[in-house]
């Protein structure tokens, strides 16, 4: 029973995530988004519907807000009103489009409130969302200020697919019914099957997965390469290189930085959330 | 696996042994799991099935055929399904990356409302019939005994290229001289015209990425516009440190003007003013020699001043100075022209006047590279447009026309209502559809054959934008056909071919085998030293052949890239009197109408993809149905609000939608996105939206005819009705939460 | 009359004879209250059902609002448990004995709206077959629930006060359960005399009863304030703007007590007219209610001015937005009807002449509790439209489904509430009795009336020999 694993190992449990979580992390999978590179085209987002067996729920549904969309694409405007002089009439500076993805917060707010636990923090470093386990209470997806957990208020399989769209459907995940909540999970089952690959060629524990091993569908399908997938505690990897160009780091609620062409940061860092995602920001000449 | 009614057998049998075995090998990517690694981990099946690991995919390469940009793709196959569609690598065109529409191949592939039987008109109706007998009805109608003048059978397809395009004309030889008509609303005609006359070469390469700065008048070349994943691959490199600025002028913001430094609203048709006004900018502010320009259009320079040029094109005279500026601080620069910007009446003169720009900025050779046509004239892309399908209406209307073969197009929906396609189809006697779901063309033809779908068959193409040395790309099936009673448009060709050359023909059992025997033909040279197999094997991994160019690219041309005034391009600005319209106001009809193209939908032939229905529109972020786009001021003066369901009219007919308003829209513009109102095209797509393409005014293109999709002029009428668009999210601004940050460039350390 | 709490001259057997015709055959207006209720909980059945089988979806609960009435109604019924435990446990302990002829309907108010609340979680989650994973149960797998989760801490706090509150209630009504097995025949002496749980009023049992009785409201009490505060915390404990607030945890507990005390007067008006308790349910004992209830409403509208105030200094960008959304935006009306209901509506209650004035008053503890259960709403359903990310920025109207849900919940509690009081004496006899009984012996000059064990028990010892005589 798990009570004495739990009265046996309190000190390592109570530990805060400031002092590294209660893991001994093999991975900490985190992402970096140049938002200067993001168009806005969406097809991560398409990806990721492919990808993860994400439900289409139609136009009525939609309509409702009951749609599934693990990545989406966000679009603002500098200024949606009208503005007073010749320049300001227009949008001048375009879009502000920023891609949002589960944040596998380090500190998710999502995690604590879950009253079965169904969402927790992986040695990996990931906020995993077990399907099997959720009742559906919904708390995760209120506590969450990004807002970025869907809900299955359908059993959408029911229509989404019809013979022979599933078909499609990746294997290798599973297909949601009704009354739980799903996110993005930084396709885990790829990192799954990098980590398989890993232990044949003997290769296990921390680090066994090495950069460019795997890449999200979200990552791979971006034509400007805007997305930077990876492992944090590799220092080496691609997106830790970024994070620290950058002067990201993790464990902090706000980011000193040297000179503001560090364009990194993260969003809504300030709750202390300590999210694993980074974005830089976009950059305009005028 | 035994769920599918085609078996093993038949799958082999169509595709051939050999090139299962060579499919097998092609699963030697960088990122496959090859068999014999997968072997000693796996239970078998019962039974297995040669090839198949339960629980390894593996990825095979192929080429997307959702636009003809020619994207290189791998597609993910476990257990003899098709699961998902990434971008090749090792493809020069697209890097690795695909985009939305590109993925959404696999629900064309397993759509729910494709073909599965072959159908006959019998007393006005559609009833489903066999194979067998669909060819039949074919083969008397095109076959040898049909005894038709060849010349009444027209083609009328999408863009084709490759083998396809081979034997399409190979057809049309046969049975005696049939025309081939290729319609695509989407097309770059003016472009290439204006390319040809001003560069000396019809393609030519945007080295994006070379560029520091950028300015495109309507070519939103991210998403819709040439090819759009290779622009963005090379657009990403292009952000990279120096960081390019990009500055779009276009009447309707696109995705590359979300993603534009400076965004220039500028008014429909006035685009070639604008382009004007900037190259007098340049003359006069950052001492541009003019003289590198046409007399013709040096001499017109004086008559473009900041001021004027604001009252015509609606763009603030600073944007415009500071647009010059970049131009002419960021060198090399690059100027593209295309989409709303040549959808003009004048759109010719437009895209030549931007043009201009590059010769005057010394870009040509640079940024901008006129490249050789395709070294086989017969494999190039026939590009499709809307003048071609006007030519057709004509001639089948004039009861010329006895069959029309239709594969790839889709007339009825994407024709203006002016062009009177019904009638032009009702004229032909019989309409011979090659396609794999019943739309608005197909379900007016007498003979539907259902195809394969892209993952089930053969193919080569050749991308009608070439980025890098000529190559052929491959297709090869990802799968088993989903259907038994459906065929791959080669293998149909070539059974009609038969018909007419059986000596020629016969021996090739299949399209494979034909396609099999046309690169084993391919000259050793071009080879490189490579056995025929290993060649065959080296193109099916890479979904590509490469082919060595016969002849370097012609001298001429060279030369025409580096000399500023080329021969051709004084010829082409003197001799069409190079005149640019004033923009005139129109008292019924207002607004101007932009049929925005889709970067989800496309014209159209996208919308029965539910992935890319519920994707979001990326400007408006709207899901599933149309919208009208319109300036705020423009709202307010009309007194319209968001969400208000509109009357757009014009002289020629009207749809209703509800209206988005946003700033990113000129004031004297309204676009309506392609791609809904589809009344014929499977549960996703029908009854759905409106349709702005029906109720464009024919006005064409003066300089090459063709149809000029922005230049219908529309006033719009409240219905009184107002509802919540069916958008994604709420706030339309970031209400001063850091979500998207924003630094200016001065703060960014230039490296 | 109009002064005194209760007319101390009251015969023993009259009280009991009153208070035994309220239970005893019920009218013709019973049986079709009985039906309507039954009718209200049909709709609530149909919903569900269809709710079951579809996925919360119809609800129109979607991304960001995921959660609405459900969560709104589930606090409205944990709050109208809170006076039951206030007037039979507080003023219990602090002698405050006007709360007796009233405070027996009140504790079963608290029981039935407990177990009206109860339903809302199950309702409200998505895969309710699963609702008993939140409830540290032995499982091989070992999985245990999250206890850092406040719903887990809800499950704990509500099925313990709804235990204690049943307990309580069954343990007051004792004595009177002793009388009715006393006085009555057939099923009913069977069930009295086994609730009765041989009750003979001896000294003894007196004493061994009034100790369990002061010892359950001491522990009620705590248990009472805590559940709310619990509640709150689902709220507070998020780190959502309008719902991470400090005061929650007494602005909850003042809210309930606030909706309840307003039932109860909704609840005292009803039963008094209907079962002609005029004798009992006195106007200076509705005078007094209403006094009471006016004091927490002025606690709750100070509660919200400070909350009000303490997002207007603390200057949080995100708060502040949201507080003047709840002002300006889509749920404004509802928003200003909350506070004009609970802050403005409580004034008619410092009228005498409008407090005494029966029908008004009715009307008044309808509206409060209209009030309270907007309250509810709007802590729930702005936060959602309107939280940090303003991508997730949106508006939602609760379907016909929720709206059915909730409604049936009171046809459910109008229901367990109709049964109790047509089975179960819904006045305290012996508390009466010895109102009665000191009010007497003040009147006359002996001095304050003793709590002691021995008097009560005479009282009730007397009483019997009363009625026997009689």
């Amino acid at each position: 029973m798990s009570l004495e694993n739990i009265l046996e190992n309190w000190s390592k449990y109570r530990k805060g995530h400031e002092e590294g979580g209660y893991h001994e992390y093999e991975h900490m999978w985190g992402m970096a988004i140049d938002l200067d590179k993001c168009t806005g085209c969406n097809a991560c987002s398409v990806a990721c519907y492919a990808e993860n067996n994400l439900a289409v729920v139609g136009e009525e549904k939609f309509s409702k807000g009951q749609g599934m969309h693990w990545l989406r694409i966000e679009r603002y405007w500098d200024e949606p009103d009208l503005g007073e002089d010749k320049v300001n009439e227009y949008q001048i500076h375009g879009a502000s489009f920023i891609p949002m993805n589960c944040q596998h917060c380090n500190a998710a707010t999502c995690e604590p409130v879950c009253p079965v636990a169904a969402t927790y923090h992986t040695p990996d470093g990931l906020n995993a969302q077990v399907y099997n386990r959720c009742i559906g209470s919904r708390y995760c997806s209120n506590n969450c200020p990004y807002r970025l957990r869907y809900f299955n208020f359908f059993s959408y399989y029911e229509d989404s697919w019809p013979e022979p769209l599933q078909m499609q459907l990746n294997p290798d995940i599973s297909v949601r019914d009704k009354g739980v909540m799903e996110k993005c999970t930084f396709c885990v089952q790829r990192i799954r099957t990098a980590k398989d690959d890993a232990a044949r060629d003997d290769r296990r524990g921390p680090g066994a997965v090495k950069d460019g091993d795997l890449k999200t569908a979200c990552q791979q399908s971006c034509a400007t390469q805007a997305i930077f997938f990876g492992d944090l505690l590799d220092k080496d990897s691609a997106v830790s290189k970024v994070w620290e160009k950058h002067e990201v780091a993790l464990g902090k609620s706000s980011q000193n930085k040297s000179n503001p062409d560090k364009r990194g940061y993260r969003v809504l860092e300030g709750l202390n959330t300590d999210p694993c995602v980074m974005f830089l920001e976009r950059v305009r000449e005028v | 696996m035994s769920t599918y009614k085609v078996k093993r057998r038949d799958f082999l049998k169509i595709t051939g042994l050999t090139g299962a075995s060579a499919a097998l090998a092609a699963c030697d990517m960088p990122t496959t799991v090859t068999l014999e690694e997968g072997e000693e981990e796996v239970v078998s099946y019962l039974m297995p099935e040669e090839y198949v690991i339960p629980g390894i995919g593996v990825w095979y390469a192929s080429t997307c055929q959702q636009c003809d940009a020619g994207c290189g793709i791998i597609g993910r196959v476990r257990e003899g399904r098709v699961l998902k569609l990434e971008g090749n690598p090792v493809s020069p065109i697209n890097k690795g990356a695909l985009c939305q529409i590109g993925q959404a191949a696999l629900q064309v592939h397993y759509n729910p409302d494709r073909l599965k039987q072959p159908k006959l008109r019998q007393e006005g109706k559609l009833i489903d019939v066999t194979w067998d007998d669909a060819f039949a009805a074919l083969k008397s109608s095109i076959g040898p005994d049909s005894g038709l003048d060849g010349s009444r059978i027209a083609w009328l397809t999408g863009t084709v290229s490759g083998h396809q395009r081979v034997l399409m004309d190979a057809v049309s030889e046969a049975v005696g001289g049939a025309s081939h008509y290729a319609h695509e609303t989407l097309n770059d005609t003016v472009v290439d015209k204006v390319n040809a006359d001003v560069y000396g070469s019809a393609n030519v390469q945007y080295k994006i990425a070379d560029a520091q700065s950028i300015l495109s008048f309507g070519a939103d070349f991210l998403s819709t516009w040439g090819s759009p994943v290779h622009n963005s691959v090379q657009y990403g490199q292009f952000r990279d440190a120096p960081r390019g600025v990009l500055i779009q002028a276009e009447p309707k913001m696109t995705v590359t003007g979300g993603s534009a430094d400076l965004w220039l609203p500028v008014r429909p048709g006035t685009e070639g003013t604008l382009a004007m006004t900037i190259a007098a900018e340049l003359v006069a502010s950052h001492g541009a020699d003019a003289t590198k320009l046409p007399k013709a259009m040096a001499d017109q320079l004086g008559q473009y001043s900041l001021d004027s040029s604001e009252a015509q094109t609606g763009v603030a005279a600073s944007l415009v100075k500071q647009a010059a500026n970049f131009l002419a601080t960021r060198a090399p620069s690059l100027v593209i022209a295309g989409g709303t910007a040549a959808a003009h009446e004048h759109g010719y003169e437009a895209v030549t006047a931007a043009a201009m720009l590059n010769v005057l900025l010394g870009n040509v050779g640079k940024t901008i590279i006129p490249v050789a046509d395709f070294p086989y004239p017969a494999l190039a892309p026939k590009k499709g447009d809307t003048a071609q399908l006007a030519a057709f209406a004509k001639k089948a209307k004039a009861g010329d026309i006895s069959v029309a073969l239709i594969a790839g197009t889709n007339p009825a929906y994407t024709a203006p209502d002016q062009l009177d396609m019904a009638a032009a189809l009702s004229a032909v006697k019989v309409k011979v559809a090659f396609t794999e779901f019943l739309d608005e063309t197909s379900s007016m033809a007498d003979i539907v054959l259902p195809l394969h779908s892209d993952m089930e068959s053969w193919g080569t193409h050749v991308a009608s934008y070439q980025v890098a040395d000529p190559m052929i790309s491959l297709q090869q099936p990802l799968m088993e056909p989903l259907y038994a009673e459906t065929r791959s448009l080669g293998d149909t060709l070539l059974d009609v071919l038969k018909l007419y050359n059986a000596e020629q023909y016969g021996p090739f059992a299949d399209y494979y085998a034909y396609l099999r025997n046309v690169v084993s033909a391919v000259p050793a040279v071009a080879k490189e030293g490579a056995s025929d197999e290993a060649y065959w094997q080296a193109g099916l991994q890479q979904g590509m052949l490469k082919v060595t160019a016969p002849k370097p690219f012609p001298a001429a041309i060279a030369t025409a890239a580096n000399d500023d005034a080329s021969d051709a391009l004084v010829k082409s600005a003197d001799t069409m009197g190079f005149v640019l319209p004033v923009y005139e106001k129109n008292k019924d009809y207002p607004l101007s109408l932009i049929p925005a193209a889709s970067s989800r939908l496309g014209d159209g032939r996208f919308a029965n993809l539910p992935w890319l229905q519920e994707a979001p529109d990326a400007i408006t972020k709207i899901v599933w149905n149309s919208w009208v786009e319109m300036h705020p001021a423009t709202a307010l003066y009309y007194g319209f609000k968001q969400g208000d369901f509109v009357e757009v009219a014009s002289a020629e007919g009207s749809v209703k939608a509800q209206i988005y308003l946003h700033k990113g829209i000129n004031k004297d513009a309204v676009a309506v996105p392609m791609g809904q109102g589809h009344t014929e095209y499977g549960r996703y797509a029908t009854g759905r939206g409106v349709n702005p393409l029906k109720m464009l005014a024919t006005t064409s293109d003066v300089q090459t005819g063709e149809l000029a999709l922005c230049a219908t002029r529309v006033t719009v009428v409240s219905t009184g009705r107002n509802e919540e668009l069916v958008k994604m999210g709420g706030s339309e601004s970031q209400v001063g939460r850091k979500l998207v940050g924003t630094i200016t460039a001065d703060q960014l350390r230039r490296v | 009359m109009h002064t005194k709490d209760i007319n101390e001259n009251l015969p023993w057997s009259q009280i009991n004879k009153d208070v035994m015709r309220s239970m005893m055959n019920p009218r013709k207006a019973y049986w079709v209250a009985i039906i309507v209720c039954i009718a209200m909980i049909s709709c609530a059945v149909a919903a569900e059902v269809y709710q079951y089988n579809v996925g919360m979806g119809p609800a129109n609960l979607n991304w960001p609002h995921m959660w609405d009435l459900y969560i709104a109604t589930f606090i409205f019924w944990i709050g109208m448990s809170h006076p039951g435990t206030l007037l039979s446990a507080i003023l219990h302990i602090i002698h405050a004995d006007w709360r007796k002829p009233i405070y027996r309907f009140a504790e079963a108010m608290t029981t039935f709206s407990l177990m009206t609340a109860g339903l809302f979680p199950v309702i409200h989650i998505g895969r309710l077959w699963n609702m008993y994973w939140v409830l540290p149960y032995y499982s091989d797998r070992g999985i245990w629930p999250n206890f850092r989760s406040p719903l887990v801490w809800d499950a704990f706090a509500i099925s313990t006060y709804l235990t204690s509150s049943a307990l309580f209630l069954f343990i007051g009504m004792i004595p009177d359960l002793a009388i009715c097995r006393d006085n009555t025949t057939g099923w009913r002496r069977k069930l009295y005399t086994i609730l009765s749980l041989g009750w003979r009023g001896d000294d003894r049992q007196w004493r061994n009863f009034r100790r369990t009785y002061l010892l359950m409201a001491c522990f009620l009490i705590p248990l009472a304030v805590s559940v709310h505060s619990i509640v709150s915390s689902d709220f507070a404990m998020s780190v959502m703007p309008g719902w991470h607030v400090t005061t929650f945890p007494p602005y909850f507990v003042a809210g309930a007590l606030y909706s309840g005390c307003a039932a109860i007067m909704t609840l005292f008006i009803c039963l008094r007219y209907f079962f002609r308790l005029e004798d009992y349910m006195t106007i200076p004992i509705l005078v007094k209610t209403a006094k009471l209830t006016f004091a927490i409403a002025m606690v709750w509208t100070y509660l919200n001015l400070i909350e009000f105030a303490s997002i207007w200094y603390g200057h949080n960008a995100v708060d502040k937005e949201l507080l003047i959304a709840k002002f300006t935006g889509a749920y404004s009306p509802y928003f200003w009807m909350m506070l004009f209901i609970g802050s403005v509506v409580p004034f008619t209650l410092a009228s005498e002449k409008l407090r005494t004035h029966l029908p008004t008053m009715l009307v008044v503890s309808l509206v409060l509790n209209l009030g309270m259960w907007l309250e509810r709403w709007m802590i729930v359903t702005p936060t959602l439209s309107q939280g940090y990310h303003p991508f997730a920025f949106d508006v939602m109207w609760p379907s016909m489904i929720q709206w059915a849900i909730v409604f049936g919940s009171f046809g459910w509690f109008g229901l367990l509430f109709l049964i109790f009081v047509k089975v179960f004496p819904c006045v305290s006899m012996y508390e009466v009795k010895e109102m009665c009984y000191h009010r007497k012996r003040e009147a006359m000059g002996v001095g304050h009336g003793s709590h002691a064990a021995g008097g009560a028990a005479g009282a009730v010892t007397a009483s019997k020999t009363d009625l026997e005589g009689s």
